[in-house]
């Protein structure tokens, strides 16, 4: 059984969906009445909006329905270009692609810039206007009274009868699923996966938030073009009202109840819905309820909608076999660390001031490489915020800050990640839905660019750079000794294993500088030796590490020079002995001074 | 005149809406989709109290204050209170509106319904233009009912332990201010507001069931050009998108109404995100 499972589970996961594609094919060849074949059709084309919708609400969180209004540029496009006397469906497609497309970029550049409500109450205006729109050009689209006279569509200069427009719509839903689907098994989708859960330590690798959620939404709108097309040709005449805000509802509960962060949930999604919805005339009075208690129960209940639960189910059953059948992991040796190309990080005269709060005043630090810099200091001294500083999260009053003399201030936190710098945070961020290895290969979006069109395509240098990404991984995985656990979920690591994910995610692009802050708090000693260790061959190696801690042991002990910050200045620097033995930096960091000793054993 | 006045009395349906938005953004920083919507079921009970069952107007906005009320702690009950990620308040609060919308679809159809107003329905010349009785009033509690929160905000108790939640919610819990309470409590207060308004709110827009998105939306852009959190900003939205709607319909055509609406939109979130009367702080790690 378990291994009958295992056999199953060895089969590469886009068959299944294949298969189901050619069943649904061949379901009116083999005598289905119409009404059937056309519902199919209606959720096809259903299907094709959600999963636009997935892209840019389930991948990248941000929750905006301009597909719909996307979804009715394609399908008057198409309308219009009919009408205009070219009936091939091909280039039908290609104009309402970009229709959608152009929809998409117009509303989503102001919309994204804010996310959140502004980007979906902007987004659900834009529904609102279609017939507004359509109305101010009647003469063309018929306005509220609906667009007729749409030509019947040709392909290759033969009309398409009714048939082949059913193979027509499932042959370009396959090739966009496949499109989806090989976006979101790369690099591509992990980034959004990445951005979804955490923006913050998005840019700390180098993804552009903004950007990145453009793409999406942007990309989102191909689907829905694409469906408005085929639906124009279905019927030959366009109303305003299949666009309505109600028909957007039925597009996100769609989403919500398949799972919005799925590739395939769109189609669960919007079969339930459409045959749903059309099967009794009770469920269509109460078709505005349910959607309604979808959206309400999805929100509440299950994030992940059915595929969510679908996929848990598979895990278990993974585990279940493995276990039965003990699975070994497969050992993966660290190897000697190749030699790293460290740069000098400077940080000149650095001012920054929240509000009243002089966080940081004139502070001034150069690390080199092949050297660890530790900074030290009280809490509030402003080390943490020197690390956010130089990694591009705040922006300084005044002062430069340099990578090898190239000056890196006022660049967004995405580009000085670019620019080789990487850092850990004081509150690991570990992203849910990934498993410890995709953590950290994600860690290597930064390093070389690979285009949105290699994925796709699934062109060699697309799979040159996943092959690097994976060896990189599990080796990065080996320095930090947690390839034991590479294909447990992320987030169910306890805290000093998610410090050493983190260090190993910060490792893994190869960076110039590295920035650890507070790594070794929550460790126990094992894992303080491992890190210590690593930290050493790093520097060893020729990497610029930059080490903010709390442990002033562990610090004397790594450091190559100290920085001592206290109330945004740099109080002392030096060398471990000149600094262990600063009696300033003992009353002031340790709070003992030599004649404070009587008093301090009083306490 | 007369175009001026009908824009300012939408202006002040809008701002009803989003001075609801506010009290619920200012005690848990999320909005409540689903204010409009309570206003429309507001309008039924309102046109069912006067209209069908002819009982006097101040019983009927007394019930309708507590109906909706009710309706709206419900909401808080089902969709609010145990959604885990910030985020599904999003889909939570849009699918409680969804219900509402498809409830009052199912009683009542989609026919507008008529709602009388307790000082009739007759036309009045007031400062050079025309307008209905209901459409004064509307200002004249939209106004008011602005000052009564702010002095109120500033002078209360209860209100100082919004203001303070608002700021910073895990300090006022340290404080003593049981701040889920205090969300509850002015979750279903925006329920009550809710209900009140119907008796006003019905006389202008009518009683129907897709009342609710277009005012939800309206609201927002009041909102998103007065700044999220600000009372005072609301007049001045509530009358800009008014008086934008009123005046583009009027002398640019019927079609641009809400295109118009929708371009100050766009240019406010473009050039001024935080809106006209907020303060701004620096975004943290």
């Amino acid at each position: 059984m378990a291994s009958l499972w295992l056999k199953v589970r060895a089969i590469p996961g886009w068959v299944w969906p294949l298969l189901f594609a050619v069943i649904l094919i061949v379901i009116p060849f083999v005598g289905a009445p119409y009404p059937i074949v056309r519902q199919i059709e209606l959720t096809i084309m259903l299907a094709l909006i959600v999963s636009g919708v997935n892209l840019s609400f389930g991948y990248a969180g941000e929750l905006a329905l301009g597909q719909v209004a996307m979804y009715a540029a394609g399908a008057y496009t198409a309308g219009l270009v009919s009408k205009a006397g070219q009936t091939d469906l091909l280039i039908q497609l290609g104009a309402g692609a970009l229709a959608a497309l152009a929809v998409g970029f117009i509303s989503g550049v102001p919309g994204l810039r804010l996310g959140g409500w502004s980007l979906a109450m902007s987004s659900f205006f834009l529904i609102l206007l279609v017939p507004d729109v359509l109305s101010l050009f009647k003469e063309q689209t018929g306005g509220r009274n609906g667009m007729s006279g749409i030509q019947q569509a040709t392909l290759f200069g033969n009309p398409i009868d009714s048939e082949t427009y059913y193979v027509v719509i499932l042959v370009v839903a396959l090739l966009w699923f496949a499109v989806m689907r090989n976006l979101i098994v790369s690099r591509y989708g992990t980034a959004l996966k990445v951005m979804k859960r955490s923006p913050v330590l998005a840019s700390s690798i180098g993804i552009s938030v903004y950007q990145t959620k453009l793409s999406a939404y942007a990309i989102g709108a191909i689907p829905a073009g694409l469906a408005g097309v085929l639906f124009a040709n279905l019927d030959r005449f366009l109303s305003p009202e299949a666009f309505a805000f109600s028909f957007a509802m039925t597009v996100l509960a769609s989403s919500i109840l398949g799972g919005p962060a799925s590739i395939y949930g769109a189609i669960v999604g919007a079969f339930i819905l459409q045959f749903g919805m059309n099967q009794s005339t009770t469920f269509q009075e109460w078709g505005l309820v349910f959607t309604g208690l979808f959206l309400l129960v999805g929100g509440v209940a299950f994030g992940g909608g059915l595929s969510g639960f679908a996929r848990s189910l598979v895990r278990r059953a993974d585990k279940a076999a493995r276990a039965q059948l003990g699975h070994e992991p497969p050992v993966v040796e660290a190897g000697a660390i190749e030699k790293r190309d460290g740069s000098v990080l400077e940080a000149k005269n650095v001012s920054k001031a929240f509000g009243g709060n002089q966080a940081l005043s004139d502070v001034s630090v150069v690390a080199k490489p092949g050297q660890v810099t530790a900074i030290i200091g009280p809490n509030g001294s402003g080390k943490t915020t020197l690390l956010n500083v130089v990694s591009g999260f705040y922006r300084t009053d005044s002062g430069t800050i340099a990578i090898d003399g190239e000056e890196v201030q006022g660049l967004a936190a995405d580009k000085v990640a670019r620019a080789g710098v990487s850092r850990t945070f004081q509150t690991p961020y570990v992203p849910a839905k990934l498993t410890v290895h995709e953590a950290v290969e994600a860690g290597r979006y930064g390093r070389d660019r690979s285009t949105l069109l290699s994925a796709i395509l699934r062109l060699p240098s697309y799979w040159r750079i996943s092959k690097a990404d994976r060896v990189e991984a599990d080796r990065s995985l080996a320095l930090v000794g947690l390839n034991d656990a590479r294909d447990e979920m992320a987030d169910s690591l306890p805290l000093g294993n998610r410090r050493l994910l983190e260090v190993a995610r910060s490792l893994v692009g190869s960076p110039k500088v590295l920035l650890l802050d507070e790594v070794a708090s929550g460790l126990d000693e094992d894992e303080i030796e491992i890190l210590a260790d690593l930290i050493l061959k790093l520097r060893d190696a020729g990497l610029t590490v930059v080490l903010v801690e709390h442990n002033f042991r562990l610090v004397l002990r790594l450091a190559d020079v100290i920085y001592v910050l206290a109330e945004g200045k740099v109080m002392a620097h030096g060398n471990p002995d000149e600094i262990e033995n600063n009696p300033r930096v003992m009353e002031e960091y340790l709070g003992v001074t030599p004649e404070d000793d009587s008093q301090k054993k009083g306490r | 005149m007369t175009i001026v006045l009908t824009g300012l009395a939408s202006g002040a349906v809008y701002a009803l809406v989003a001075i609801g938005y506010n009290i619920v953004f200012l005690s848990q920083k999320t909005f409540n989709f689903a204010q409009a919507s309570l206003m429309m079921l507001g309008t039924f009970v309102a046109y069912v109290g006067v209209a069908v069952y002819g009982l006097p107007w101040w019983l009927v906005t007394i019930i309708a204050g507590i109906l909706i009320g009710a309706v709206a702690a419900l909401q808080e009950f089902v969709g609010i209170r145990f959604v885990s990620e910030h985020f599904n308040l999003l889909v939570t609060t849009l699918g409680a509106s969804i219900i509402m919308e498809g409830v009052a679809q199912l009683i009542w159809g989609g026919e507008p319904r008529p709602v009388p107003f307790v000082l009739g329905n007759d036309v009045l010349d007031f400062l050079g233009g025309r307008v209905y009785p209901v459409e004064i009033v509307l200002v004249i509690v939209a106004v008011l009912l602005v000052v009564a929160l702010t002095q109120y905000a500033k002078r209360s108790m209860t209100g100082i332990a919004l203001l303070g939640m608002s700021e910073d919610s895990e300090a006022a819990q340290l404080r003593g201010v049981n701040v889920k309470r205090f969300a509850f409590a002015a979750f279903v207060f925006t329920g009550v507001l809710a209900g009140l308004m119907g008796t006003l709110i019905g006389p202008k827009t009518y009683a129907v069931a897709t009342l609710g998105v277009a005012l939800a939306i309206k609201g927002f852009v009041v909102l998103a050009i007065g700044g999220f959190g600000s009372m005072w900003g609301i007049l001045v939205g509530g009358a800009v998108v008014g008086l934008t709607e009123s005046l583009s319909a009027r002398w640019i055509g019927g079609d641009f109404a809400n295109l118009s609406v929708f371009f100050i939109l766009i240019i406010i979130l473009m050039v001024k995100p935080t809106g006209l009367f907020a303060r701004v702080r620096e975004r943290t790690v």
